[in-house]
Order: structure tokens, then C-alpha cells, then sequence
């Protein structure tokens, strides 16, 4: 299509214009043109109607003293997801829960091709939000109450009656100090819904949570962002991705272990190499030591189990034990404590210890050896008759649990933090778990 | 972060694999090198380490 | 395409219709409303400045809607209590489509005829047209502010009229227009601004 012949009296390219305020004369400038809706004379807070060519005064607040200033400043230009905004506006908004008032701040962004966007703060938590042009659809029966929008499912966080306690620049919407709307979040981090009723319409509008480090870079703002105060509703959790995949990797381990433990089983000779019969004599009192005869250990440094089975009644014997390798010399010396004592009490009847035992020596290299075996007991206390047996190569299983407790360590300790995280968040919602100390108080938006 | 989680859970299997071929135990023993063979001979003459542990320490 | 011509009846100056089914042009010179008869054009009004605005169309903006390229030939500027909004006349090659830009918020529509519409509703009353559900969103009473370019119908009425808007849960959009006695349907969707891919923009000063 041919464009007609130009126009003669094209309009002008918007420019930024600059106004007096009627209350006060003080020079204002609105950097949204003719967007507005609303604009707020800095000096003397009169609120007026940016509609109006004469600007007609809506309302006046006091300043309260020892204001929080804006950390963004009016005017800052930056970059939100490609396309550069400028801060137009900026408002605190408070509510009050269980007495205690809680307040947040809003930026409002400005672009003349894609019009508004909005920054929301508090204790240095950031999101970036824009109204919503689907409606999102309410499950208000399922157990608590939630929201989908866009095949996401966001969960109610809370709901409160916001008020703006202070205001400044321009806003493309009706404000006043002073006027409270019923505001819902509903989170699934990273993003936030929010629901603003006045009267009876309702606007949506999202949010995503934004770093306030990434904000600062975008806008060049000079200095530190302020520091994060514990968990924002919508914060993302840094754990919940890391938990899934380990406990993954766990599972992975986990199989690998059980097949370990199979094939050692499996593949170990578990061979009795020795077994002797011998009787002690606590009267006597000679020489109690002895020697077995020699037996072969084969195949490659395992450990030998050495199993003490005793007919000890109320009684003990203390058995020096040294396994002697015939040609090298080395020895393997240790002792093992046999104790078994049963009665009857008030409480019924007892046992303490066991009449067995069963040791491990470990990495016993192959070649011939044999036992030297030195008896103790009371003296005088009859008889002790004990067989002496003699395994090589005998898987040792406490290994395996030690594994699985060290595999399962970084998994649950990360699942414990996550659910910390978690913990924090919710703890500042409606839905407070009972046992939370700090008070259900919030914050918004 | 699950890298790390990979890298130790690798090395635990390992130590595990290198225990239980090699026959680890979680038993003390001490090891006493070259005892003579004459032991054979006089089983009394033999010095162990435990000895001194002439008494009964446990249990009613 | 023929392009028809005609003189201005009250300035004499040389009109130039880019839509062949326009019904009302201004005069770019003088202002003058006016609409087309069979033989030639009758002035039926005058437009009063138009109010300051801000939107980054303008007359001869061109774009992209649904892989069809569009002109935008002109606009209807209402204004309600919250301030104005515009409806951008657009022509495409198989017919016409209404663009609403309000505060940098685009909705593309199109005139849906052939459908029962009740005489008003309230807010969160729910419709069905062609199986989707319209929730009714928000209820605005608006004036006409000013009319420039081409539009296919005659308009400058100055009374207020009631616009109902409805929105569904996939983006979708409707406007139940009761200008006349008889409610108008458009049913279109929210687009955005990078989807439109607009060419001949305006442009402002510092951006």
C-alpha cells in the first residue's frame, strides 16, 4: 500500500514534559508523556492528576519523617530482558500482620514501545513483574488453595490488605496514599502470581525473582545492593535441583554396592583351613601355651576369620592368641575375651555375653602358619572345653554398611538443608508450620 | 555439586573394593615380626603383647 | 488496488483514501470530519485538537498480525476516567481489524457478527464463543476524544458508551462495544509488541 502525501501537520515526536505543580510551583517532569495516570510532586507530595492539563491536586501526604529513599533513583535507565526501562515511579506499600506493619517497595518501569513494567523490593529481595494478560484459573477445593496459569501450578501464599504509605514519580494507574487493596500471592519459585483487587475488578500480574546483584549491573547503580534477609516467598530454592540428582547418583551407588557385595560373597573362598578341639584346666598350674600343628592359607592377602566357640557357664576365659607364619617369622598377635553369665531376677531371666567369639585378622598375606594359644581364666573354676576354627578369605560386611552410611551422608544432609530452605520460606506465610517461632508476619508481593 | 557427590561416592567404592579384596579388618591386631622358631619348641617363651592382661575387666 | 480521490469539501484539499471501503476520514489540513457518500464526501463534523498521546503507532505504522501484514489507516482516541486509550483502524489484505493500545497493553480484534450478546453484564460473568470461556474483566464507561484517518464506519459521537472486556485463561480477548443500540463483538487476542513487528513508528525524544 502507498503511504498518502505526508501529512502537514504531523504530530510531534513526544518529548518529556515539563510542567509546574499547582500546588507549589515546584518544576515537574513527566518521563511517561502522556501515560501517566498520576504523578507526585516531590516537594510538596501533592498527588495530581496527570490526565488533567492542569494538573488538578488529588490528594496531599505528609512525609513521614526518616523516609527510606528509593534505591533505584527516578530517572535510572537500565536493561530488563533486552529492552531498556526507565524509573518513572516508585511507592512503599504496607501491611499489617498480627499488629506488626510490613513494608515493601515498588518501581515502576517505564518504555514508550512496551509500555510498564514494575521492580518490587523487600529486605533485598527482588522481582521483576508485569501484568498479566491471560487470567489465570483458581482451584479453590483442592486442599490448599492454588492457582495455574500457563500449565504451572502456583500454591497460595498469602493474603493481606496492602496500603500505600508512600509515593513519588509517576504511575499509570489511579494512586492515593492511604487506600488499601486486598493483594494474593500464590508462589512457584522462581515466580510469583499476585492478585490486586480493587472494588471489584482484579488484576493479575507475575513476577520472577531477580538477583539484586543482576539488577545492579543492569542499572549501573553504584555501590552494593542491599543484602538479602532470609527466605522470600518465591525465592528459588538453591537445593531442590542438586537434591533430586543425588539421591539419583545415590540410587546409582546404591545398586553398585549391592552388586559389590554379591560378587565379594560370591567370589570369596570362605575356606576352613583349621579347626582344633582343646580342654583348659584352671586347676592346673603349668605352663598353659601351645602350639597347633601348621596350616596352609592360599590365594591372595585376605583376612582370616578366627571363631572361638567355648562351653563357658558363668565363667570366662581370656584367650592370647598369635598367628605365627612359619617361615617369615611375622606374627598376628591378639586376645579374645570369651564371658557367658545367665540367672533369674525380678525381672525375669538373663544373659550377658556369649559363649562364642568371632574375630577377624586382617590382610593376612598367603604361606604356612599355625597358632600359639595361651589360655586364662579364675583359677580353680573347673574345665573350659573350646574349638578353635580357622576361615580364609571371609567377606567382612561392617564394611559394606560403613559405605552405604558415607554414600547416604551428603544425601540426606543436603535433603535436610532443602527442607530447611523450604522451612524458612513458608515460615513467613499464611500457612506458617505451627511450630515455627517467628510470627506468621510477611510480607508481599 | 553433583560432581563432587560422583567423585566421592567413586572414591568410597573404591576404598570399599580395596578393603574387602584385600581382607580389612576393623579388629586390632598388633603385628610382632620375627618371632623365632623356637617357639614351636617352647610355646611359653613367647612374649605377647598381651601379657600383661591377666585379669578379668568385664560383665558381672 | 484503486485508490480513490476526492476533494475536501470545506478546505478543497486532495484526499487520498488508502482503504477502498472507508466510510470517515479527517482532513489532515482542516480537520473536517467527513464521511463518504455514493457521489463524493460530506462534512459531517470537525475534530478538536487531539489530546497528547503517547502511543508509538501512528498513522502509516505497518506490522505483522498472524503472518498478515497490516497498515494501521486510522484511529478512534477514547477517554475514561483513568485517562484514554486508542483503537488503531487497521487494513489488511482480507479485511479490517481494530488494534487497542492502552498504556503500551496491545489487543488485536475483529468484528464477530452472527452472535447472541446480552444487553450487559457484570464482572466475572462468563461467556462461550466459538468454545472458549470470556470471563468479563472489566467494565469501562468511555467517551470519544478525537478521531484521525480512516475508519469503516461513520463515528464521532460524543456520548459515553459502555465497553465490556473479557478475557480468557490462553490470552485471548473480547470486547462487547455498545455504541450502538445493538452490542457490537470483537473477539481477538493479546499480542505483544515484538510479536507485532511494527515498522514506521514514532519516535520519541530521549529513547
Amino acid at each position: 500500500m502507498v503511504v498518502g502525501a505526508g501529512n502537514p501537520n504531523p504530530p510531534a515526536a513526544p518529548h518529556v514534559k515539563a510542567l509546574n505543580c499547582p500546588g507549589c510551583g515546584a518544576a515537574l517532569s513527566l518521563r511517561s508523556f502522556t501515560q501517566a495516570v498520576t504523578v507526585v510532586c516531590d516537594s510538596c507530595h501533592s498527588i495530581l492528576d496527570a490526565q488533567d492539563p492542569q494538573l488538578k491536586i488529588l490528594q496531599q501526604f505528609k512525609k513521614a519523617t526518616g523516609e527510606d529513599p528509593a534505591l533505584i533513583p527516578l530517572g535510572t535507565r537500565g536493561k530488563i530482558r533486552g529492552t531498556p526501562y526507565e524509573v518513572v515511579g516508585f511507592q512503599r506499600r504496607t501491611i499489617h500482620v498480627e499488629g506488626i506493619p510490613y513494608s515493601w517497595h515498588e518501581y515502576v518501569l517505564f518504555n514508550p514501545y512496551k509500555g510498564f513494567r514494575y521492580l518490587t523490593e523487600y529486605n533485598g529481595h527482588w522481582n521483576d513483574t508485569a501484568t498479566l494478560r491471560a487470567l489465570p484459573t483458581l482451584n479453590p477445593y483442592a486442599r490448599q488453595v492454588t492457582v495455574n496459569y500457563l500449565g504451572e501450578t502456583y500454591r497460595h501464599f498469602q493474603t493481606a490488605q496492602a496500603s500505600t504509605t508512600y509515593v513519588l514519580g509517576e504511575f499509570p494507574w489511579q494512586v492515593r496514599v492511604g487506600e488499601a487493596n486486598e493483594v494474593t500471592d500464590y508462589i512457584s519459585p522462581p515466580r510469583v502470581l499476585s492478585s490486586e483487587r480493587s472494588g471489584k475488578e482484579i488484576t493479575w500480574s507475575m513476577g520472577e525473582y531477580l538477583s539484586g546483584r543482576d539488577l545492579w549491573k543492569a542499572f549501573a547503580l553504584p555501590g552494593e545492593p542491599p543484602m538479602p534477609i532470609g527466605v522470600y516467598e518465591n525465592q528459588p530454592s538453591p537445593f531442590s535441583a542438586n537434591t533430586k540428582t543425588i539421591w539419583t547418583i545415590f540410587g546409582a551407588f546404591l545398586a553398585f554396592l549391592l552388586i559389590m557385595m554379591v560378587g565379594f560373597s560370591a567370589s570369596a573362598r570362605d575356606e576352613q583351613v583349621f579347626q582344633g578341639a582343646y580342654t583348659f584346666d584352671t586347676n592346673s598350674r603349668g605352663e598353659a601355651s601351645f602350639v597347633t600343628d601348621p596350616f596352609e592359607l592360599k590365594g591372595h592377602t585376605s583376612a582370616l576369620e578366627l571363631s572361638t566357640t567355648t562351653n563357658v557357664d558363668n565363667n570366662w576365659i581370656y584367650l592370647n592368641y598369635a598367628l605365627i607364619n612359619q617361615d617369615t617369622g611375622q606374627a598376628y598377635d591378639f586376645g579374645r575375651e570369651v564371658s557367658y553369665y545367665h540367672g533369674y531376677d525380678s525381672d525375669g531371666s538373663w544373659t550377658e555375653g556369649s559363649r562364642n567369639d568371632s574375630v577377624a585378622i586382617p590382610s593376612v598375606p598367603p604361606g604356612t602358619y599355625f597358632l600359639r594359644v595361651e589360655p586364662e581364666s579364675d583359677f580353680a573354676h573347673g574345665s573350659i572345653h573350646y574349638e578353635v576354627t580357622a576361615k580364609r578369605d571371609v567377606p567382612q560386611f561392617s564394611f559394606f554398611g560403613i559405605a552405604l552410611l558415607a554414600l547416604l551422608a551428603p544425601a540426606a544432609l543436603i535433603t535436610w538443608r532443602s527442607m530447611n530452605f523450604e522451612h524458612l520460606r513458608w515460615a513467613e506465610s499464611d500457612h506458617a508450620p505451627a511450630d515455627s517461632s517467628s510470627d506468621s508476619g510477611g510480607d508481599d508481593d | 555439586m553433583r560432581n563432587i557427590y560422583m567423585i566421592y561416592g567413586v572414591i568410597v567404592l573404591g576404598l570399599l573394593g580395596m578393603a574387602e579384596y584385600r581382607g580389612f579388618s576393623l579388629a586390632s591386631v598388633n603385628e610382632v615380626k620375627n618371632v623365632p622358631r623356637s617357639v614351636r619348641d617352647n610355646p611359653g617363651s613367647y612374649r605377647s603383647v598381651y601379657a600383661v592382661y591377666h585379669h578379668y575387666t568385664g560383665g558381672k | 488496488m484503486t485508490q480513490p480521490a476526492a476533494n475536501c469539501p470545506n478546505c478543497g484539499a486532495k484526499i487520498v483514501f488508502r482503504w477502498s471501503s472507508s466510510v470517515q476520514t479527517v482532513c489532515e489540513y482542516c480537520k473536517s470530519i467527513l464521511v463518504r457518500t455514493d457521489v463524493d464526501l460530506k462534512k459531517v463534523g470537525q475534530v478538536a485538537d487531539l489530546p497528547p498521546n503517547s502511543s508509538p503507532i501512528q498513522i502509516g505504522t505497518e506490522g505483522v498480525y498472524n503472518h498478515h501484514p497490516f497498515v494501521a489507516v486510522g484511529r478512534i482516541i477514547y477517554e475514561y476516567d483513568q485517562g484514554t486509550w486508542n483503537e488503531w483502524h487497521l487494513v489488511l489484505n482480507n479485511g479490517s481489524a481494530w488494534l487497542s493500545d492502552a498504556q503500551d497493553n496491545y489487543v488485536v480484534t475483529f468484528a464477530a457478527p452472527g452472535r447472541k450478546l446480552p444487553p450487559s453484564a457484570k464482572v466475572g460473568q462468563q461467556y462461550v464463543w466459538d468454545n472458549e470461556a470470556y470471563t468479563v474483566s472489566t467494565i469501562t464507561q468511555a467517551h470519544y476524544r478525537g478521531v484521525e484517518g480512516e475508519l469503516p464506519f461513520q463515528y464521532w459521537d460524543k456520548e459515553d458508551v459502555v465497553f465490556i472486556d473479557l478475557m480468557t485463561e490462553h490470552g485471548k480477548f473480547a470486547t462487547l462495544d455498545y455504541s450502538d443500540e445493538a452490542p457490537v463483538l470483537y473477539l481477538g487476542e493479546s499480542v505483544e509488541f515484538e510479536d507485532l513487528k511494527l515498522r514506521n513508528l514514532r519516535s520519541f525524544e530521549g529513547w
